[in-house]
């Protein structure tokens, strides 16, 4: 379980986040929404440990991310938006690397669950943005986390692609604890079975989704005004 | 750990700018040390070693440059900050593989001493205990390279402050500098010059003060670089 209480991050004289709260139980799929800037991604990175609260308690799966952060580590997958990862290693090398920190032997398997057999030999910096996406949730998904924290995993992919990243969360969704964020409002609509919606540090909607074609967008869109 | 060597040893010598870095720093030692030979027409390579550390100035913060600034300027500090390694492995890791560099780029010196073992008559200790002076100058500037490569996403700047910090360190034990301060307050800023430490190695001596002064120095530098990264702001 995920357990934030009342939660707040201040970075320089910026309020990031106002006291949040939440619970999160094994085998949900939270859908994390909320416009640019409302501290989705700063309360992913607090639930990591790459971040420290300014105030507030964070346990995950009964520990502390900051006071036990390596062994917090070894039940999260993560996927960090924007993607980073070393461009000058070839993909076997990275995922290689990865596996090792994560101790996960059988990443070879992942590797073409997840489509990347062609590109293994190749350098990260040649692959084009999907494949280098699918590498990066490729090494989320190494170590069998019980949670994947995944930052905008289908952004900047096309259609097709998003559709088979979506096909693969609710798939995981059954065995593990996630959650994603998204601008995509139909995608947390199709994945999620769960919705919180943040804007300008705080929650302002922790909920079941919608049931309703259209009714993830009504909700946000109505949320948000308010 | 071991993994984590690996992949810092491949950012060194996966791409070109590890050879050229190291194979520079070859050849200019050497050449700086070879022209000069049979002028003093000395066996000694206490010239050699004198000359060493102002190329490990270069040398040295070159390579740390990239270590932690390239890593938060592409954002992969959030890859490796997100995997299950402590700071502290993180930060050995990279001093590690940065000694593992420095071992590689000495031992291309040994023609050196080699072949003045073969023409003349050298005393082999004084260039071992040189060899290990060496060694521990070049981990105490990478401790302090690495610190500055911590505090900013920018590798020139953390180049420059390398750089710069470890040229003021070194002329505190020079004759040149001291020269200028008061006798009372001479001493102590000498104590604090790696240069200072160094030349007692040079000189063929192990003073354990000048060992505790590399170990404090270096585990002062590792000490603030682990303390950077645990800040998390």
């Amino acid at each position: 379980m995920i357990i934030l209480s009342s939660v707040s991050k201040i970075f320089g004289e910026k309020k990031a986040l106002d006291k949040i709260s939440f619970k999160i139980k094994e085998g949900e799929i939270v859908g994390f929404l909320g416009p640019n800037g409302a501290g989705k991604t700063t309360t992913m990175r607090l639930i990591l440990g790459y971040l420290k609260p300014t105030d507030g308690k964070i346990s995950v799966g009964g520990l502390d991310p900051i006071e036990q952060r390596v062994e917090v580590l070894k039940k999260i997958g993560y996927l960090p938006e924007n993607n980073p990862l070393y461009g000058e290693m070839k993909v076997v090398e990275y995922l290689n690397f990865i596996a090792s920190a994560k101790n996960e032997k059988n990443w070879q398997k992942i590797a073409q669950t997840v489509g990347l057999s062609e590109v293994l030999n190749k350098k990260i910096e040649e692959l084009s943005y999907g494949f280098k996406k699918r590498v990066g949730l490729t090494t989320s998904l190494l170590g069998n986390p019980n949670f994947l924290i995944l930052d905008e995993p289908t952004s900047g992919l096309d259609p097709l692609e998003q559709e088979k990243i979506r096909d693969l969360i609710k798939k995981l969704g059954q065995k593990k604890t996630i959650i994603f964020s998204t601008h995509i409002l139909s995608e947390a609509e199709k994945v999620a079975n769960r919705l919180i919606i943040i804007n300008k540090g705080k929650i302002i909607y922790d909920g079941k989704k919608p049931k309703e074609k259209g009714g993830v967008e009504k909700l946000f869109k109505s949320k948000i005004k308010n | 750990m071991k993994n984590l060597i690996k992949k810092e040893l491949g950012h060194y010598f996966n791409t070109p700018l590890g050879y050229i870095i190291t194979i520079l720093f070859a050849i200019f030692v050497n050449f700086f040390f070879v022209k000069d030979i049979f002028v003093v027409n000395s066996a000694s390579l206490r010239p050699f070693f004198l000359l060493l550390p102002w190329f490990l100035l270069i040398f040295i913060p070159a390579l740390s440059m990239r270590s932690f600034a390239e890593e938060k300027r592409t954002n992969t500090i959030e890859v490796l900050l997100t995997l299950p390694y402590s700071e502290t492995k993180i930060v050995l890791a990279k001093f590690l593989s940065i000694f593992l560099v420095i071992i590689i780029a000495l031992s291309l010196t040994l023609s050196l001493p080699f072949s003045l073992f073969l023409l003349t008559k050298i005393y082999l200790p004084e260039v071992f205990v040189g060899y290990l002076g060496s060694t521990l100058l070049g981990l105490s500037f990478s401790s302090l390279s690495l610190f500055f490569s911590s505090q900013t996403k920018n590798q020139v700047l953390s180049f420059l402050f390398s750089t710069i910090t470890l040229f003021f360190l070194l002329i505190l034990g020079s004759d040149f500098l001291s020269s200028y301060l008061p006798r009372n307050i001479q001493e102590f800023f000498i104590s604090l010059s790696p240069f200072y430490h160094f030349q007692n190695f040079v000189k063929g001596i192990i003073d354990f003060r000048s060992l505790f002064y590399f170990f404090s120095f270096n585990f002062l530098f590792i000490f603030l670089t682990i303390l950077e990264l645990e800040k998390r702001d």
